[in-house]
Parts: C-alpha cells; structure tokens; sequence
C-alpha cells in the first residue's frame, strides 16, 4: 500500500542532517496523527539514527544543523563575525572550487531564536546563545559531531504551530510556494489548491527559472511537463498521469510528487543555486549544465512536400555565421574583461582575489545598480533563511506527509507503470537479441581461436619469453588505462564542476586555491583533439558512404568538394 | 590594395574638431602597393583633410612595380612578402576590441595588385579563419586596354570565391556613368570615380539602428550584412544601388518622397539598371501562379533580375513612415526563399551626407550573370589558343589552375542563372 517514497542514506547525507531521533509526542493537536511510530516516514529515519552523517558539508551556506531538544542548533563554520556585519561584503565568493554551485556564498544567518527573520546579530553572539541554550536543555551534549540516540523532547506550546511554521517555511524557500492553506486542502485533495500546485511543481521541474511572467506557457503546457519530467524522472504512482491537465484537480496527487522529489534528491539545494547571486565574472568549466538540462522538447515541423537544399544551405550558412558572429563577441567580452581586471588592480579588499569583476565596478560607477543588487542579495538571504527554517522543521512536515499518504484511496492496480511496447517493436527486438548473442559467439569462437593459436607458436619458446610476453602485457594494460583517462571527460585531472569565478594574478605569484587556466586550457585542447579525431573518423565514413552512392548510379560524374 | 579592419569603437568614434592639440582619429587600415606613388598620395590626402588620417607605419610598399603580373604578384610577391603584411594586420587587430572581420578593397583585372590581393585574402582566410572577409572589387571597363585582363579577372574571382565570404563588386562602366550623368562632371578623374564609390560604401556601412523601433546602433554590421545576404555558399556577388545620387548643385533645387525613392530603387533592381536615369519601366516581375521553370525562361526573356536577398537601408527624415511592401513582393525572390527571409531594411534617422532622405540596397541578384559570361567566354577564347598562357605558367600558375578556375566560374553562372 506504501508507494516508494524513498529515504536513503545519501539523500539525508547530502542534506547534512546528523539524523537520530525517536519521536515521541504527547498531545497530537490539530494537524497530528494520533501514532506516529509505525509511519514510514519515521520508522526509516529511525533505522538510520545513530548514525553520524558527517558528510555533505556543503548544505546552504556551509553549515551542519544538529537536532538538539526539537530545535536545531547552527554552528558556524569558521567565520569571523566581523566579517559577515556587512550584507556585500562577506558573500565570498572567492573560493574558486566549489563542489557544486550552491557552496561559496555563505549566508550570514541572522536569525534569533524566536523565529523567522529576526533581529541582526552577529554572528558569534548568537552562535554562542544558541550553544549556551542547548547545553542548557541538554547537558549530556557536549561538542561537536553527535553519536547515538538523543531522546528528542518536543514542547506542546511548539507542536501546535510547527507544522504551519514548517510549510511556510518551505513554500518561502521554494519559487512561487503557495500558502499553508493550499497544502493543507490538498490534503484532502480539494479543487482550489491544485492550480496553485500545478505552478509551483512547474517551477520546479522547468529546466531553466523563468523569470518573467510573460513568458509562461498555458497551464495545459504547464501540466504536460510536469507529468513529463516527472515521468522521467522515474515517479512510480499512476495516478498522477491521470490527473486532467486543465489543472482543476488532483492536489493530493500533486503534493506527494513534491514530497517525493523533496526527498528524492537535492532540490532545494538546486533551486537555491539557480537564483545565485553572482559577483564575479564567472566562467563554465565543465559542460555539465549543457548537458543536464536539455530544456523542452522542440516542436516538430513537419516538412510538407519536397524540400529545396538550396534553402537547407541557406540555413546551414546563416548558423555558420550567427556562429562566427558568436565567437567574435566572446573574444571582445574576453578583451574587455581583461581591461577591466587589469585596470582595477589593487582595489578589492579581498587580497586573494585582486581585483574588481565587472559587477563589483558596475557597483561604484553606479548606485543606482548598487541598490538593485542589494535587493536581489537580501531576497535570496531571505529564501536561504528560509529553507534554513525548512530543515529545522522538516521532520514534522514528513510526519504530516504519512498522514496524507493514509488518506489517499489504495492504488488499484500494479503500482509500477512500464512503458507501452508496441507489438511489433517486441519482434524486432527479440531479433536484435538473437543477432548479438549469434555476432557474440563468434568473437568468442575466433577469438579462442586465435588465442590457441599465438599460444601453441608462443609455447615452445623458452622461459625468458614469459616474462616479456608479461611485462609486455603489462605495459599494454597500462597504456590501455592511460588511453582510457584520456579519452574520459576531463582527462587525467579531476575536473571540477560548475562555473568559476575568474581571477587575474601576477605571472609568477602562485595565487590562492583553484585552477589554473593554463591545466584548463590543456584539458581543453586534449579534449579538442579527441572530438576533432572522431569528427575525421565521422567524415571519412560519410565519404565512403559518398563513395558507395557514387558507385550504384552510373553515367554520372561526381566532382566531390576539395579537401575530400 | 587597401585592407580596413573592423570597426574599433574607440578610435573611429572621436569626434573632436581637429584644434591643434586634438587627436585625430586614425583610420584602422592596412595600404599594400607595390609603387610607392599611389599609397604616398593617398596619405597625404586623408591627412590633408584633417578630420582623419591613416597610420603613419600601416602601409607597405616596395620601391618599384612589376610589370602588371597576376601570376608574379600571386606566386612571387606573395610569398616573399607575406610576414610582413601579415604583421602590419597583426599590429592592427591587436589593437581593436571587437574585430568584426576583414574588408579588402581590390582591382579584379589587375596584374600585381590583384594577385598580391588574391593571395593576401587567402592568407587572411588561413590565419584568421573565424574572421568575416569582404572583398570589394572593382570590375573593369568593358573596354580595357590590358590584353590579359579577362585571364585576371577570371583568376582572381575563382580565387576569391575560393577563400572570401562575400564580393562586393563596383563595375568602372556603371560609376563611370553615375558621374557622367548624374553628376555632370565633364572630365571624369580617378578622384570623382573614388568619390562615388566612397558614397556608396558609406551608405551601407555607416551605423543604423539595431532593432525596430530601437535607438541603440548596430554593432557588428559587417556579420549581420552579411548573415542575411550571402550564407549560401554559391551566391557569394553582390551589388549595391543608391538613390538619390547627384552634384550638390541639383540637391539644392530636389525634394523626395520615400514612395518616389523607393518605387525608382525597386525598378532599378528589377530590370539592372545602375542609375536612376535611363530605367526601364517595361520590365515588370512575372506573373505569380506559374511553375518555376517556364517562370526562369520568362525571366531571361524579360531580362527580370531575380533576387535571392536583398538588404535596403534608409536614412533620414520620417525613415519609418516609409512603405515596404514593393520589395516585399515574392516575385522579385526566388522560389526557395520567402521574402520573410529574403528582405531585411536597416534604418536610421541620421541623413546621410547631405541628403535629406537616402536609400542604398545591397542585394544578391542576377545582376552579374551577364557581365561574367561575357568575361569566362573571352577568357576562354584566349585560352583555347593559349594565348598569353606562358606568362602565368612562368610563375608558376599551371593550366590546371586556369581550367579549375573556368569550372568554377561556369558553375557560379549556372547557379546564379537557375534561380
């Protein structure tokens, strides 16, 4: 009767919570269920408590959260508190590397113990008032890193607003959340919560964050896509897919997907790196964000009648151009770049990076620009609260969620939804099988007999051959490997992910952490050679293709292009 | 040979008067001759002007010419001088922020100049091979006096095609008659003829607007000229018209319209003609509704120049009350491509020079057929009796060259021809 909603080790790793507790509540108000400890939900984090969880540091802003009595204390990474006063200032973004795009700004987390948004201290005061707070509700805590089982006390005063404070906190982090109300009528699946959910599961799935509302498709698109990507992503209940995509329906269905796409993976973490504010002037290393999001699918044209190549070559040119067109204004923006480092050399406060990026001068020559970044700096510290807010109080949402998943009517049929195979497509693929399997057997067999062969010439020879023929295996194994590195992503270094800030240095100093654009332009250049390599192979299939065509039509001459 | 680089914003954009402290901007160009007497008096003329100037070491020349030898100029100037040029270009694209490509300015029936030319743009293709190449070349007279000049001009258009992305070509018969009648100059110099064709590039190319309804200018006119003209890689001749052009004398008793302009540029596009004098009114588009090959024979018989792109560009008073729709007509453009596609218009309200209103079309059209014909068809006489041959294989262009060169020229035709 469960669905599938997954909770595994590495999901909660990367959410950096030290998860060990045992829920034990008094008095379930309101929105609480009545047990709590046969839910799954809980009888799978309780499976995991003890656990140390150390890894996955790199949870918004850098901070590892430790339940303590209900709440959770924050301790701060090494930050000076001084440093982080300053709302601009202290966005370092100056750690070249990052692991993933959501490290390196580091929230300065004023909060107050009272709740959301509070009052601005810094950084250290509160630290230590949360850390004298929680020595003094549990003295058996002592230092960092928590091993064992905590009995977690929840105070009733706090149980009755933690849910709605949770939800809101949540629906804050996220784009476009809906209010605590809408999630509260979805649970009992009510018509006016779902157009809110639909856009907001939209926003989510959406490869790229639409910023202006001019551009939203339809809510019929909206719905399609979402049942798409969710589709794609492997979500196992049915009935979802058949939910009406005129949005007016189905909130409870909706609400599970975004429970199992909060817990299936990182994306809050996501979400809160797409909105990153960027300080310096970043450059991709890696094609990674290329690649995962390949953005909705193209509509199709269909070409009516017969197609001039004339007009095809048309077209090929005007992207060749636009093209060329391209490369020309990425070397000017190169040039400018290298202007504007160079000119403001000696200017940053921070002595690691240098010199000025082009928003950080952008910020002197004009206040105007100053303010607008700032507002953009204080909305996303404001989600980032937020979602800080979401993981205190996450447990009491998942406890939620089971009763949700109670109420929904069980699942009819097989709970799994297999792609449809056409008839014919089976055929076809059975046929496929059999060939590989037949073509397989005969690599074997030849193989084997070649194999007996240079065995039956080698074997006469004496002992000393044996150990060339095995250090010459040896060395074959070796430069195999090494082809292998090189033929992989990235080469033989390993490759960081995700953009960098770029940072000019004086020839001769060593600079600070980061790479260096000189093993970045190696990497580049192997990796070009590579792709060059299997373009010709590329090309020289197509000409023998060519070649064969030529052959089959005759009385005719072919003159092929030059270079052929 | 002139080579001008692409536009750098910072120095052609001054526009201090030149007191005597001023700094004058200096024209991003490259001056390659074999004679020093052409490029000297070039010099000194922009200087004199004081508004601009070339630069003082962005030139090249040798101390004596050579005998007016496409094959010399091609195999052994060439090479011998090649790292020197290239390092004059060098020097002045460091110098640009933004390179939006190449503009090589040519005679096409040259001896020395235009195979130093041929080769000049090859190498330019080779080293800067994502760079944008333009060349404008200068046609020759119908009536020239060089013996060997259609073997030039058949060698240096295969050439160019070979290694340019587009050929902006002026024919000498068409702006010599610009001056003649439109100008009423009585002694035609070299001067007047250089005036006119200045006019002309500098209607294309002086900054409009980038967008509809945008008052920001257009950065990189060279790549969007040529995006929307010649990406195909067999339509690569283009021609400019202008209109209104004449002595400023007239100018001051002349008013326009844009309908008048624009129906007089239509008609000169449609029926070939290089002037807004002497047009042919009888020739009109075809009828639509017939199938493309008898509507090709009906053209050749009409002598309609059919199009395949065409790029009008307007400056002046009211520039966006003017009405398109007669270039807009889908029986000026071929059958593969739609006139959604085929036509772009740049405007800006800034007059150019001293008209109130002025129109230039950049077009790639049929308009060359003829005179290339003509031009492959007396080279190919002379050549069926080697005439003259000897001359090139001495320097090492072979017969091959030549009959590589007829192939692709033929082919130039019969593409242009089966519009």
């Amino acid at each position: 009767m469960y669905v599938t909603l997954d909770l595994t080790v590495p999901a909660l790793a990367l959410l950096g919570l030290a998860v060990n507790l045992r829920v034990t509540l008094k008095e379930p108000p309101g929105y609480f269920p009545k047990e709590l400890c046969s839910c799954s939900f809980n009888s799978g984090r309780r499976a995991e408590g003890g656990r140390l969880v150390r890894g996955g540091e790199a949870l918004i802003g850098g901070v590892r959260t430790r339940r303590v009595s209900g709440e959770a204390a924050i301790e701060p990474q090494r930050a000076d508190p001084a440093e982080l006063s300053a709302p601009i200032g202290p966005r370092r973004t100056g750690s070249v590397s990052a692991p993933d795009g959501a490290d390196g700004t580091q929230t300065p987390g004023r909060r107050s113990l009272a709740g959301v948004g509070g009052a601005s201290r810094p950084r250290g005061d509160w630290a230590r008032d949360k850390a004298a707070a929680a020595a003094a509700r549990d003295p058996s805590e002592a230092g960092a890193g928590c091993m064992g089982r905590r009995r977690r006390r929840v105070d009733p005063a706090d149980a009755a607003g933690a849910l709605p404070a949770a939800i809101t906190a949540l629906s804050r982090a996220l784009p476009g959340g809906p209010s605590a109300e809408t999630f509260r009528r979805a649970k009992f699946d009510r018509p006016e919560a779902a157009p809110a959910l639909w856009r907001l599961l939209f926003h989510v799935l959406s490869p790229r964050p639409a910023d202006d509302a001019a551009a939203l498709p339809t809510p019929e698109a909206q719905a399609r896509l979402v049942k798409s990507a969710l589709r794609s992503q492997g979500y196992p209940r049915r009935a979802l897919v058949q939910l009406p995509e005129d949005g007016s329906q189905g909130s409870r269905e909706l609400l599970l997907a975004l429970s199992w796409l909060l817990a299936r993976g990182p994306l809050l973490e996501r979400l809160l790196a797409q909105i990153r504010v960027r300080l310096g002037d970043e450059m991709p290393v890696c094609e990674c964000e290329v690649l995962a999001s390949p953005g909705p699918p193209a509509p199709r044209v269909e070409a009516d009648g017969c197609v001039d190549i004339r007009h095809l070559q048309w077209l090929m040119g005007k992207l060749r151009f636009g093209w060329r067109n391209l490369i020309t204004s990425q070397q000017e923006h190169c040039a400018l770049l290298g202007k504007v480092h160079s000119y403001t050399r000696g200017c940053h406060s921070d002595r690691s990076l240098g010199h000025l990026s082009v928003t950080e001068a952008e910020l002197l020559r004009d206040p105007e620009g100053g303010r607008q970044l700032l507002r953009r700096l204080e909305s996303e510290n404001a989600r980032l609260e937020a979602a800080l807010e979401w993981r205190r109080r996450e447990l009491v949402f998942w406890q939620w969620m089971d009763t949700v998943l109670d109420a929904c009517p069980p699942e009819a049929s097989q709970p799994t939804f297999l792609p449809r195979i056409p008839e014919r497509g089976a055929g076809e693929l059975e046929l496929v099988a059999r060939e590989l399997q037949a073509l397989q057997e005969e690599l074997q067999a030849v193989v084997e007999t070649r194999r007996a062969a240079w065995e039956a010439r080698v074997g006469g020879w004496g002992p000393g051959w044996k150990a060339t023929q095995r250090a010459s295996e040896e060395a074959v194994r070796q430069e195999l490997t090494a082809l292998q590195r090189a033929w992989e992503r990235g080469g033989g270094l390993a490759q960081p992910h995700g953009p960098h800030r770029l940072v000019r240095s004086e020839a001769g100093t060593l600079g600070g952490p980061g790479l260096r654009a000189t093993e970045v332009i190696k990497a580049l250049r192997s990796r070009e050679a590579c792709l060059e390599a299997a373009l010709r192979q590329l090309q020289g299939q197509c000409r023998q293709e060519l070649a064969r065509l030529v052959g089959a039509l005759p009385g005719f001459i072919w003159i092929l292009p030059p270079g052929c | 040979m002139r080579i001008m680089r692409g536009l750098s914003l910072r120095h052609l954009n001054k526009t201090e008067t030149a007191g005597p402290g001023a700094v004058i901007p200096i024209a991003r160009a490259v001056l390659v001759d074999m004679e020093p007497k052409v490029i000297n008096q070039t010099l000194s003329k922009a200087a004199q002007s004081g508004r601009w100037k070339y630069g003082q070491h962005s030139s090249f020349c040798q101390k004596q010419g050579s005998g007016n030898n496409w094959a010399y100029g091609y195999s052994v100037h060439g090479p011998r001088h090649e790292e020197s040029i290239r390092n004059l270009i060098q020097k002045e694209v460091e110098k640009c922020d933004s390179l939006s490509g190449f503009f090589i300015i040519m005679s096409m029936a040259g001896g020395t100049g235009s195979g130093l030319g041929a080769f000049v743009t090859q190498n330019l293709q080779d080293q800067y091979s994502n760079s944008l190449k333009m060349n404008q070349i200068i046609w020759p007279y119908g009536t020239g006096e060089v013996i060997v000049q259609n073997y030039n001009s058949i060698l240096t258009l295969s050439h160019l095609y070979r290694s340019s992305d587009a050929l902006l070509v002026h024919e000498n018969d068409a702006v010599h008659k610009i001056c003649a009648k439109l100008m009423n100059i009585k002694q035609i110099s070299f001067s007047d003829i250089n005036q006119v064709l200045a006019h002309q590039l500098g209607s294309v190319f002086q900054p409009t607007y980038s967008a509809e309804g945008s008052f920001h200018y257009r950065r990189n006119p060279l790549g969007d000229l040529m995006e929307n003209l010649v990406p195909h890689p067999e339509f690569k001749m283009l021609g400019v018209r202008n209109i209104p052009q004449m002595s400023e004398n007239s100018l001051a008793y002349s008013t326009f319209t844009w309908a008048g302009l624009l129906k007089h540029l239509r008609q000169m596009l449609i029926s070939n003609a290089k002037m807004e004098e002497g047009i042919d009114w009888q020739i009109r588009p075809p009828l639509p509704g017939l199938p493309s090959l008898s509507k090709m024979s009906l053209n050749k018989e009409l002598h309609f120049n059919t199009s395949i792109a065409n790029l009008l560009i307007l400056r002046g008073k009211d520039v966006h009350s003017a009405d398109l729709e007669g270039f807009k007509d889908p029986a000026l453009y071929t059958s593969w491509l739609e006139p959604v596609n085929a036509f772009n218009v740049w405007r800006t309200q800034r007059a150019f020079s001293k008209y109130e209103k002025s129109a230039a079309l950049v077009s790639n059209s049929q308009f060359l057929v003829k005179p290339l014909d003509m031009i492959v068809g007396k080279a190919w006489n002379m050549f069926a009796s080697k005439a003259y041959v000897h001359q090139y294989t001495k320097f090492g262009i072979e017969e091959e060259d030549f009959l590589d060169s007829f192939a692709l020229l033929e082919q130039v035709v019969a593409s242009y021809c089966t519009l």
